[in-house]
């Protein structure tokens, strides 16, 4: 198996808020890792730190074999590789939801501008709004716009995905979509950090669970080992609260 | 996107560096004649002011046309305010100054002047209705005087021992008519100016014999252009000597009120004003539509340059962009001309024609303006915009150029439309350092017609035509790019 993604000793801080103390995390290519925990346990700050939206304070990251802590390394390039999708969906409002998808490939030359459209008209399939190709996102529901946003996510051929709370700022009844177009990735075997509050998703879908707590990993393994006996106090006081609502 | 402005900048300078060189051509005539750049004051009739044909007339005019062609040197004429006439010279933008200047010690010091060509006193002028007959009579008055001549020097002399206070205009006529409306009492004046004034229908009477006599000379910066000094002397001696010099005198002085200010119908009715003044007031709207586009067009490439610095991720260059809006916004326009005309060619020894410190004064000071909205139509952009974008792995210029600036734009619109209407209305303000734009061009009229109300009239109705122009132009921009 080939490690994606290596985390060693990370730490963050905001000032003399130390807000990650020391994370490190291993993921395996086409491993579907979930991040759960309390709110400002750092689980966001971690997932944005692997693509240096957050520079971290010190600590060793590794993707695909590049050192992304390396100033020599050509962030732009490690970007490309990982697709990332965000709470609040993020969509460029100046572009329809085609020039959306369209917009890295073409701008960053993978592609010329027929291929680039068949091949985003595909991703749009592959999310189930190809007819909404044309529309412009203010038109779309936030469900919507989450899958548009995981298509253009999609659209640089990553081979790891990163979501941040991909349907926190979604109704409950557009939550289901979203999720499946997720769990179908998963299943095509891209390697995949998550981090939710659907704990049924973390069930169903994840090889590994990790729970953080206070800028630390409190607890990992399989999501029966997490969710059935967690050893962790905080752990069990987080998923007493809510798994038993 | 940034192709595309790097061409507009590419295609601005060219557009500058063409004009510098019209400019430079109409100054170099094709003769081995020695020729001088030669400063006089817009509004100083009878010894300079702009004829009905808009051509530069007048004592101090002729007398110079005429020494030129006995002496064999040509020259240029700049027409500009007296105070940027006198420090033009002294800052060695211009070789010369002939403007009805008094020679005193004080400009001694600083000037060397020809032998004087004129003789000449100050006299105090009141409204037509005034019951002040003498200096005494001033006690606790206001006095009109204008910035930087004879007449204000003696008025300030005096005015301990009489009592009365100074306001200070830059033209002659603005301050006639502010003791003709009333809100100064007095006025000091050399004698034939106010006298040819008077003749040609200012409402003012001379209420004082000439007093301290004056001497008017032609000036050089100290210790410069000897050769010019030199052939002016000369030039003067020769005309006085075979009486060209007396004809020009009397050409003027006796000359009757229309004889130079065109008709009485051409300068009292309004469509006469027009038509009689259509080329002069042609002339200034282009120079000031031209002022106005390249400004805007650089200014605009500018306040995005500074804007875009404000956002970047280096603090560095945030800080040097707050630094230069800061500078540039908190200059008042002027101050800032003058610095960059007057002040700048002080210290580098180099001349930088009017017209390119113009616009060199509206792009620093509208970018400033530029600038900081552009920053902040930036920084309303959602902040995930731009990680959305990077995260893409789209570079920094990409995603500001392609996500961000679109979105950014949208906020600016009308930020930029707004501007584009102030810089407009700035570009007057170059009046002060010669620039002969549409302001400038009312002021020259009115120092021959002295019809100041329909004039200004006929400037504001100018101005406010192209502005709606522009607005059209604006909002038509606007709907095109949603």
């Amino acid at each position: 198996m080939t490690v994606k993604v290596s985390v060693k000793d990370l730490h963050k801080s905001y000032g003399d808020n130390e807000v990650l103390k020391g994370i490190n995390l291993d993921v395996q290519e086409n491993e579907v890792v979930v991040m759960i925990g309390p709110s400002g346990s750092g689980k966001s700050t971690f997932l944005r730190t692997l693509n240096k939206l957050e520079e971290p304070t010190s600590g060793e990251i590794t993707i695909n074999g590049s050192n992304l802590l390396d100033p020599k390394t050509n962030l732009n390039k490690i970007r490309e590789n990982i697709g990332m999708v965000f709470q609040h969906f993020n969509l460029f409002p100046h572009l329809t939801v085609l020039q959306n998808v369209m917009l890295a490939p073409t701008e960053l030359k993978k592609a010329d501008s027929s291929e680039a459209k068949k091949e985003a008209l595909d991703l749009l399939d592959q999310v189930g709004l190809r007819e909404k190709a044309d529309a412009m996102p203010a038109q779309l529901s936030g469900g919507q716009k989450q899958r548009v946003a995981i298509a253009r996510a999609l659209a640089m051929k990553p081979s790891i995905m990163l979501f941040d709370e991909p349907t926190s700022a979604l109704d409950p009844e557009m939550v289901g979509d979203v999720l499946a177009v997720m769990k179908d990735l998963a299943e095509k075997g891209m390697t995949m950090i998550v981090v939710t509050h659907e704990m049924g998703f973390a069930k169903q879908v994840a090889d590994r669970v990790v729970f953080f707590a206070d800028g630390y990993i409190r607890e990992q393994g399989t999501p029966q080992e997490v969710f059935d006996n967690p050893q962790d106090p905080r752990a069990k006081d987080f998923l007493d609260k809510v798994l038993n609502v | 996107m940034f192709k595309k402005w790097l061409g507009y900048i590419a295609v601005s300078f060219a557009v500058l560096i063409g004009f510098s060189i019209v400019n430079t051509e109409q100054q170099v005539s094709a003769t081995t004649e020695p020729h001088y750049t030669i400063a006089t004051d817009t509004t100083f009739p009878p010894f300079e002011f702009q004829g009905k044909n808009g051509k530069y007339v007048g004592i101090d005019m002729d007398l110079l046309a005429a020494i030129a062609k006995k002496e064999h040197f040509t020259y240029k004429l700049t027409p500009m305010s007296f105070n940027s006439a006198t420090q033009s010279v002294l800052s060695g933008q211009i070789d010369g100054v002939i403007a009805g200047m008094t020679i005193t010690d004080e400009r001694e010091a600083v000037f060397d002047f020809s032998k004087s060509y004129y003789k000449t006193g100050i006299i105090m002028a009141v409204n037509k209705a005034s019951k002040i007959k003498k200096l005494t009579d001033l006690k606790g008055k206001t006095v009109a005087l204008k910035t930087g001549t004879g007449s204000a020097e003696y008025a300030r002399g005096i005015q301990k021992k009489y009592g009365f206070k100074v306001t200070y205009f830059n033209d002659s006529n603005t301050m006639y008519n502010d003791v003709k409306v009333g809100n100064s009492d007095a006025t000091f004046e050399d004698m034939p100016v106010m006298q040819y004034a008077i003749k040609n229908g200012v409402a003012l009477k001379i209420v004082t014999k000439p007093t301290l006599a004056g001497y008017y000379g032609f000036a050089v910066k100290k210790g410069q252009n000897k050769a010019l000094l030199q052939a002016f002397n000369s030039g003067l001696a020769k005309i006085k000597a075979d009486g060209t010099y007396q004809k020009i005198v009397n050409k003027y002085l006796d000359a009757s009120a229309s004889k130079f200010s065109g008709s009485k119908a051409d300068n009292t009715t309004f469509w006469g004003l027009i038509k009689s003044n259509k080329t002069q007031f042609i002339n200034g709207l282009v120079k000031t539509i031209q002022l106005t586009i390249i400004s805007i067009l650089l200014a605009s490439i500018w306040g995005i340059i500074l804007g875009l610095l404000g956002v970047s991720p280096y603090k560095w260059l945030q800080g040097l962009s707050t630094t230069i809006i800061y500078i540039f916004r908190g200059l008042p326009l002027m101050v800032l001309a003058f610095f960059i005309y007057i002040g700048l060619p002080n210290l580098t020894g180099d001349k930088i024609p009017a017209f390119v410190a113009g616009i060199v004064t509206l792009v620093l000071n509208e970018g400033a303006y530029i600038g900081a909205f552009v920053r902040g139509g930036i920084e309303a952009v959602d902040k995930g915009q731009m990680e959305a974008a990077r995260s893409l792995g789209l570079p920094y210029g990409r995603a500001m150029s392609k996500v961000i600036m679109p979105q950014g734009v949208k906020i600016m619109i009308p930020s930029f439309i707004n501007q584009f209407i102030i810089t407009l209305k700035d570009t007057s303000i170059l009046s002060a350092i010669g620039i002969i734009e549409l302001t400038q061009t009312g002021t020259v009229i009115i120092s021959r017609n002295m019809q100041g109300f329909k004039v200004w009239l006929i400037v504001a109705i100018i101005y406010l035509v192209v502005i709606t122009l522009l607005t059209w132009l604006s909002n038509w921009v606007k709907t095109k790019m949603k």
